[in-house]
């Protein structure tokens, strides 16, 4: 394993606050909201479709939350003085942001898979084994789009910002992208507003796995689109105040 | 084939905005030499050593560490470095940062050599957050020799230590030098460039002003210090050779180029001079008569 990559692993690993939180919350939302709009369900089959209906909405928040908590702690090692340290060593600059991508995204995975087996195993959501997969996997790779976004918001603010900012585009993404409340029951203006936030395609994605059909090309399209546009934004920031800055 | 200097500078200008920071500067430091960058805060010293890493653009001029310029020097492991505003990792203890960095390195000091030298013996378990100010510092310290590099660059690495901790580290300072390796420090406590360099360089506004052994820079300036108690309200401008005058309550001291000089003038003029002493200059008050002579022809 990369050094680099093993030695991020193991500081986020210590701090258990964030991993409680990041996996924690979306498995507690997914319980609440399927007990409260599952309960009105008319029958099983409606049931089903509500409860699995969360659990991608939560499965969603969740690997968001996730990638975005991860990859500000670019901001913290800045602020800290550690990349300035780091520059002055061997390691490129190349690797530091690859172990940073990499830690983001690694990261999104408990938060997926502990929703997926709280849908499973409380909500008793029925799902294939193969359509598990696939659901857990297909919104694994869509947490790039958040990857890319909180090295952004790392990037382009200190570190004290930074955490206030993910807490916010987190509600942001989560209420106004209509993983809290479907899309179904928003004003009509508010349906244009939730189809501009990369959540809303986001979950767009795991529903329709979650339905038995294939991803939409327009969801994979804007996705891919908004990450490469945090991305480009992302290495702009960067060029003006590189990695070894002092912070501030 | 001759060894390339471990250190080249030449004709660096490095700006913030309209700033100029250091200006035109020239300076060739050969491999296994101590070398104090010393002058007042401000005057361009971490500026310099930023600079030499390829942590600054460079306005003009260029770099060269052992004949490489600075960002694939670095990539080479060539560089060791204490920085200013370096910083260890939240969440980490101590012995992971250092083996991590210290695998980075194409070569490594033999760790139980390193723990030893920087001083850091007892303290690989701890977390960083733990370490006080000082041991802080020889951390950053073992961090910049875990590689064995044949360059270091310090910048004000004794700022957080306690006399005794000062003392320490400079014993080991020159024990790196006497290994052959180039050791560049930065510092404004002229008595740790007094004590550890072979070669003083005074910087002041970015230029070099003085360059030479401790001893060359004390006896090239200065020349002598003359203090006498005095009335505060005397006027003391217009005396010969003085280039600096400092007042400590009713306590004057004269930096004088020609002490012969001054004294007849100072007898000349008022006759009596109650605790007159004449010393030859400390390397203090040689550059503050330096720094004092540049800061009066701006």
């Amino acid at each position: 394993m990369n050094p680099l990559f093993a030695f991020q692993l193991r500081r986020v690993g210590r701090n258990r606050q964030y991993l409680l939180f990041t996996v924690l919350l979306p498995a507690l939302f997914t319980v609440f909201f399927t007990k409260i709009f599952g309960g009105l369900a008319a029958g099983p089959a409606e049931y089903q479709e509500e409860a699995a209906r969360y659990m991608v909405s939560m499965m969603a928040y969740g690997g968001l939350g996730a990638a975005l908590g991860a990859t500000i702690r670019i901001s913290f090692d800045r602020a800290s003085g550690w990349l300035r340290q780091l520059r002055v060593t061997p390691v490129s600059q190349t690797e530091v942001f690859g172990v940073d991508v990499a830690v983001g995204a690694l990261l999104t995975l408990p938060s997926l898979v502990v929703v997926a087996l709280v849908g499973r195993f409380v909500n008793d959501v029925q799902l294939d084994l193969s359509t598990w997969l696939t659901l857990v996997g297909a919104l694994w790779a869509g947490s790039i789009t958040f990857v890319a976004l909180g090295l952004l918001i790392g990037l382009a603010l200190d570190e004290r910002a930074a955490g206030g900012a993910i807490g916010f585009v987190g509600v942001v993404l989560a209420a106004l992208g209509g993983l809290w409340a479907p899309v179904e029951v928003f004003p009509d203006s508010m349906v244009t507003l939730a189809h501009a936030m990369p959540s809303y395609w986001y979950a767009d994605l795991g529903r329709d796995i979650a339905a038995g059909t294939a991803p939409s090309g327009q969801a994979v399209l804007v996705l891919a689109g908004f990450t490469a546009g945090f991305a480009a934004l992302a290495v702009l920031v960067a060029r003006r105040r590189p990695l070894y800055a002092v912070a501030g | 084939m001759t060894r390339p200097p471990a250190l080249e500078i030449s004709a660096l200008t490095v700006r913030y905005g309209d700033i100029v920071a250091v200006a035109d500067l020239d300076l060739t430091i050969p491999a296994g030499s101590t070398v104090a960058l010393l002058g007042p805060n401000g005057a361009g010293k971490s500026t310099i050593v930023n600079a030499v890493l390829g942590l600054l653009p460079v306005a003009t001029g260029a770099v060269q560490i052992l004949g490489r310029d600075p960002h694939e020097a670095v990539r080479a492991g060539c560089v060791g470095a204490m920085l200013q505003h370096g910083g260890l990792p939240s969440e980490t203890k101590v012995g992971e940062v250092l083996a991590l960095v210290r695998r980075s390195f194409p070569q490594q000091w033999a760790l139980d050599d390193l723990l030893v030298t920087a001083g850091i013996d007892g303290l690989l378990g701890r977390p960083v957050e733990a370490l006080s100010g000082g041991q802080r510092q020889r951390v950053l310290l073992a961090l910049a020799l875990a590689g064995a590099p044949p360059l270091l660059l310090l910048d004000e690495p004794t700022s957080a230590m306690d006399v005794e901790g000062r003392r320490a580290f400079w014993t080991t300072m020159r024990g790196l030098a006497e290994r052959g390796h180039t050791v560049v420090f930065a510092t404004h406590h002229l008595d740790e460039a007094d004590a550890v360099a072979d070669r003083v360089v005074v910087i002041a506004d970015g230029r070099v002003i003085a360059d030479g052994s401790a001893a060359q820079v004390k006896s090239g300036v200065a020349g002598r210090t003359i203090s006498f108690t005095a009335d505060p309200g005397r006027r003391l401008d217009g005396l010969p050779a003085v280039s600096a005058v400092t007042w400590h309550g009713d306590t004057v001291t004269l930096a004088t180029a020609d002490a012969d000089a001054t004294l007849r003038a100072l007898l000349s003029d008022d006759g009596s001079l109650p605790d007159l002493e004449v010393r030859g200059a400390s390397l203090e008050d040689a550059v503050l008569s330096l720094t004092s002579t540049i800061g009066a022809t701006r």
